[in-house]
């Protein structure tokens, strides 16, 4: 009896240890995804994202988080060909040519004809996970009048006006960018006039947003879909986003997966994910951007008034790429006379 | 010998970061950049507002220090501690904390309906002295505890008043401490970026580290980035060795340990003085912190306070910070001990100083630039994953130094001097020499590991370069918040980030301080 009980003790001991280290026996595959940090945050669309990919795909998906989208593109580049990110999430669109010429990008071999983001998708190295437009926000209380077209924010001399460094953020690339397509060869004159109202540049988004909030400016630059979060999140109508006649700016995030990435199957898999509902549906209420699918449930009514701009002006890629640095010295010499 | 291995790894670290940035340098390129005229506008106005912001730091600082040491009053203490942590707040925190205090809907405009022009040079100078002249005053009382208290018996016998005891003690002590406090804050100004970006109004008034950040970031040029990196030490370190060059030798006198109680003559003047001293601190320093600490009052704060996130973040925050402030310190005493051995030998005096200066260096290159630097070259050996939590440690840890040496080494040398002939005679050695003098030095290693702990505590830089899903300290968490437009909840995390610096800064002076530090300082 005694030598039974202990055989069992033994055993179960045996058992017990087997099942505490199983973990590691059938250690799943792990998903790296290199994605800024309020993506993966807790109240980002993340967790969700990561659940419901792992449902299907017997993996775990680890999100590595950066803190902007400039870094998930740094971070990639400073490891190199031996990085162990799969997936890159959170680029933008006017990064997709320096990230394409840094080597490390494999194509996705997605098909992405489902995409509805205006003019269609056909780049063969980035999917896109989000869209919306930049736009300026206002209080609707304290802004009676507010603008309605780009130029009204520049010459309007009365605006206080807070926009982001495009040298340090993607919204200021974004105004640089939109900024240029409105008014071409005469941008500089156009930042000029904007800078003698300009409250101030920040660093980044967070910086611009939140000096906003405190009532230090008119108008902010953000997303047409910033509106929809106070709505959503705080029951709070005020913030709107100014309509631009001139058409807005579009902003798009974008995916890729690296060339030597470790798990190459399973970023395949992650890649063709993007365009699933199980990705899509959380974008909106996540990440506080629009879907570029069309979903079968309908979005909060916060985001019906998201603009859909007059007109989608945006310039090539490959155009920005060649001239993103002249144009910012453009920027820089306008603002600094 | 071990102190001679700390510092030696501290040098090896050092130039592998360096040499990995330099060897993905191109020199031709290199005189391309020198002949834009955007950059040298940039580094005239890095000087310029770097050399205003430092010098109303000091000038404010040494009332404000005089007026602590000689007067007993409510909120002392508290006072104290709140100067420890002014300068881990991080930058979007204390900007915001200002727009609240001077911005257009802020308090100053409420209550007497005065607009200062926030956004421009005020703005920056007023960021800098919010973060700085608290770090002055907390050096320049490091000055005072090293007046023997013979002079200030001595003074009240005479029946000095406040002006002549400051004439004629405390200035010659003070004096030894400024050069090195104006270089160090000199340094933290120039190569500010998130406030002089954000509080600027405009690229007109933009630093160097802009452009290292976007090389960084946004090109990963790395050719570039180390150019200005370079440029940007080549500027420090000729302006530390101008000051160095005309400030007074930091040569301790034997003097025994400061004991406190003696009373001055008072003044009208005095009183005066001191008024000023306080006013200064209680318009400049307080309010910006009191605003910061105002989300205490809403809803929100009691919520954000249950979140599991929250206290993983802040024990993240604290498995980065605690090794890293241990690391600094070590260094530190490396530094301090190698430099007092090269004091004692005839052919080494010179070394000293320049010991010192070494440690300074680093503040001279945005940790960014170091932390990328290390990280390349562990890649090319093969390790460069596995190590990234270390290299945050390590990198925080050498961030702080110049903040442990500025603590350390002159109580260090002091002993060094007292003690000297008595080692010699009786032939005490390394460790016992330890147990002798810990008494002494505690005090100051207190406050060393004190401010490495808050730097680390509060570092933003390298840890946004290697974050990942397990490793979100609490600024990256407050970021992440703030990010995702969740302000408040981000104004609460704050609150938490600071109290809790403010609670280590407390036990780190108690604990290793022992209770008499606590009551001084």
């Amino acid at each position: 009896m005694n030598s039974f009980s202990l055989t069992t003790l033994f055993s179960t001991s045996l058992v017990s240890l087997g099942l505490a280290l199983s973990p590691f026996a059938l250690a799943k595959d792990t998903l790296n995804v290199y994605t800024y940090d309020s993506f993966s945050s807790d109240w980002g669309p993340g967790p969700k994202i990561k659940a419901n990919f792992e449902k299907e795909c017997d993996c775990e998906v680890n999100f590595v988080a950066l803190d902007s989208s400039g870094g998930i593109l740094s971070r990639a580049q400073l490891e190199g060909k031996s990085s162990k990110a799969d997936v890159l999430l959170g680029l933008d669109l006017n990064l997709m040519e320096a990230a394409k010429k840094s080597g490390l990008l494999g194509q996705h071999g997605v098909d992405t004809s489902a995409v509805t983001i205006a003019g269609g998708w056909s780049d063969k190295t980035f999917v896109p996970f989000d869209q919306g437009h930049f736009a300026f926000i206002y209080n609707s209380e304290t802004l009676p009048n507010p603008p309605t077209s780009l130029q009204e924010v520049v010459d309007n001399q009365n605006l206080r006006v807070i926009y982001q460094d495009p040298r340090t953020s993607t919204p200021g690339l974004g105004l640089l960018l939109w900024m240029k397509s409105v008014y071409g060869d005469e941008a500089a004159d156009a930042w000029e006039r904007l800078a003698s109202h300009t409250v101030t540049v920040t660093k980044g988004w967070s910086d611009a947003y939140s000096l906003f909030l405190k009532g230090e400016a008119d108008v902010v630059l953000s997303y047409t879909t910033s509106p929809a979060y106070h709505v959503v999140a705080e029951g709070e109508d005020k913030y709107k986003a100014a309509p631009a006649s001139e058409g807005l700016y579009p902003q798009i995030e974008v995916a890729a997966m690296m060339e030597n990435a470790p798990h190459p199957v399973l970023a395949k898999r992650f890649m063709q994910f993007i365009l699933q509902p199980g990705f899509q549906s959380t974008v909106a209420t996540g990440n506080w951007m629009l879907p570029v699918i069309k979903l079968d449930e309908k979005l909060p009514a916060a985001f019906d008034s998201a603009l859909k701009p007059a007109k989608n002006l945006v310039l090539p890629a490959k155009q920005v790429a060649q001239n993103r640095k002249a144009w910012i010295d453009e920027w820089l010499n306008a603002t600094t006379q | 010998m071990p102190a001679l291995l700390g510092v030696g790894f501290f040098l090896l670290m050092g130039a592998a970061s360096l040499a990995a940035l330099l060897r993905y340098s191109d020199l031709p390129t290199w005189l391309g950049y020198l002949q834009q005229p955007y950059l040298w506008r940039v580094v005239r106005f890095s000087l310029w507002q770097a050399l205003l912001s430092s010098g109303i730091s000091l000038l404010i600082a040494i009332p404000v220090a005089s007026c602590l040491i000689h007067r007993q009053f409510f909120g002392r203490a508290a006072l104290l501690q709140l100067f420890a942590v002014s300068m881990v707040v991080p930058t979007i925190v204390a900007i915001l904390g200002l727009v609240v205090v001077y911005g257009r809907t802020g308090w100053l405009n409420q209550l007497i309906g005065v607009q200062i022009p926030l956004y421009g040079l005020v703005g920056i100078l007023l960021a800098h002295v919010f973060f700085n002249m608290p770090l002055a005053v907390r050096f320049l009382l490091q000055g005072y505890d090293l007046i023997p208290s013979g002079q200030w018996r001595q003074a009240s016998q005479l029946g000095f008043s406040r002006w002549a005891s400051f004439r004629w003690i405390e200035w010659h002590y003070i004096k030894k401490v400024l050069p090195g406090a104006f270089v160090l804050i000199f340094m933290l100004c120039f190569s500010s970026f998130a406030v002089v970006l954000s509080l600027g109004g405009g690229p007109k008034f933009s630093t160097l580290e802009v452009a290292i950040y976007q090389a960084l970031r946004f090109d990963f040029d790395l050719n570039k980035a180390s150019f200005l990196a370079l440029l940007q030490v080549s500027i420090c370190t000729l302006f530390a060795v101008i000051v160095y060059r005309i400030a007074p030798v930091n040569r301790q006198d034997v003097s025994l340990i400061a004991v406190k109680g003696y009373a001055l003559k008072d003044s009208f003047w005095a009183k005066l003085a001191d008024s000023f001293a306080l006013f200064c601190t209680f318009i400049l320093v307080v309010p910006p912190f009191l605003a910061i600490f105002d989300p205490v009052f809403s809803p929100i704060f009691m919520d954000t306070l249950q979140s599991v996130a929250l206290w993983k973040a802040t024990l993240v925050s604290l498995q980065i910070a605690v090794p890293a402030a241990l690391v600094s310190v070590l260094l530190g005493i490396c530094f301090g001990v190698l430099a007092r051995f090269c004091m004692a030998r005839q052919y080494f005096a010179f070394l000293p100083s320049k010991i010192e200066h070494l440690g300074n260096m680093i503040l001279m290159v945005p940790g960014l630039v170091i932390a990328t630097g290390l990280f390349l070259t562990l890649r090319d050996l093969g390790w460069g994953f596995k190590s990234s939590y270390w290299i945050v440690v390590w990198v925080n840890a050498v961030m702080a130094l110049p903040f442990v040496l500025r603590a350390l080494i002159p109580v260090m040398y002091q002993q060094e001097r007292r003690f000297r002939n008595v080692y010699v005679s009786l032939g005490i050695q390394s460790w016992s020499r330890w147990w002798l003098e810990w008494p002494l030095i505690r005090t100051s290693v207190a406050q060393a590991f004190g401010y490495a702990l808050l730097l680390s505590l509060g570092d933003m830089g390298v840890i946004a370069l290697f974050g990942s899903q397990g490793l979100v300290s609490l600024p990256l968490y407050l970021f992440q918040l703030i990010g995702s437009y969740k302000l408040e909840e981000g104004a609460c995390v704050a609150v938490v980030l600071i109290s809790l610096c403010l609670v280590l800064f407390y036990c780190s002076s108690r604990f290793i301080g022992g209770v008499r530090a606590h009551v001084k300082n």
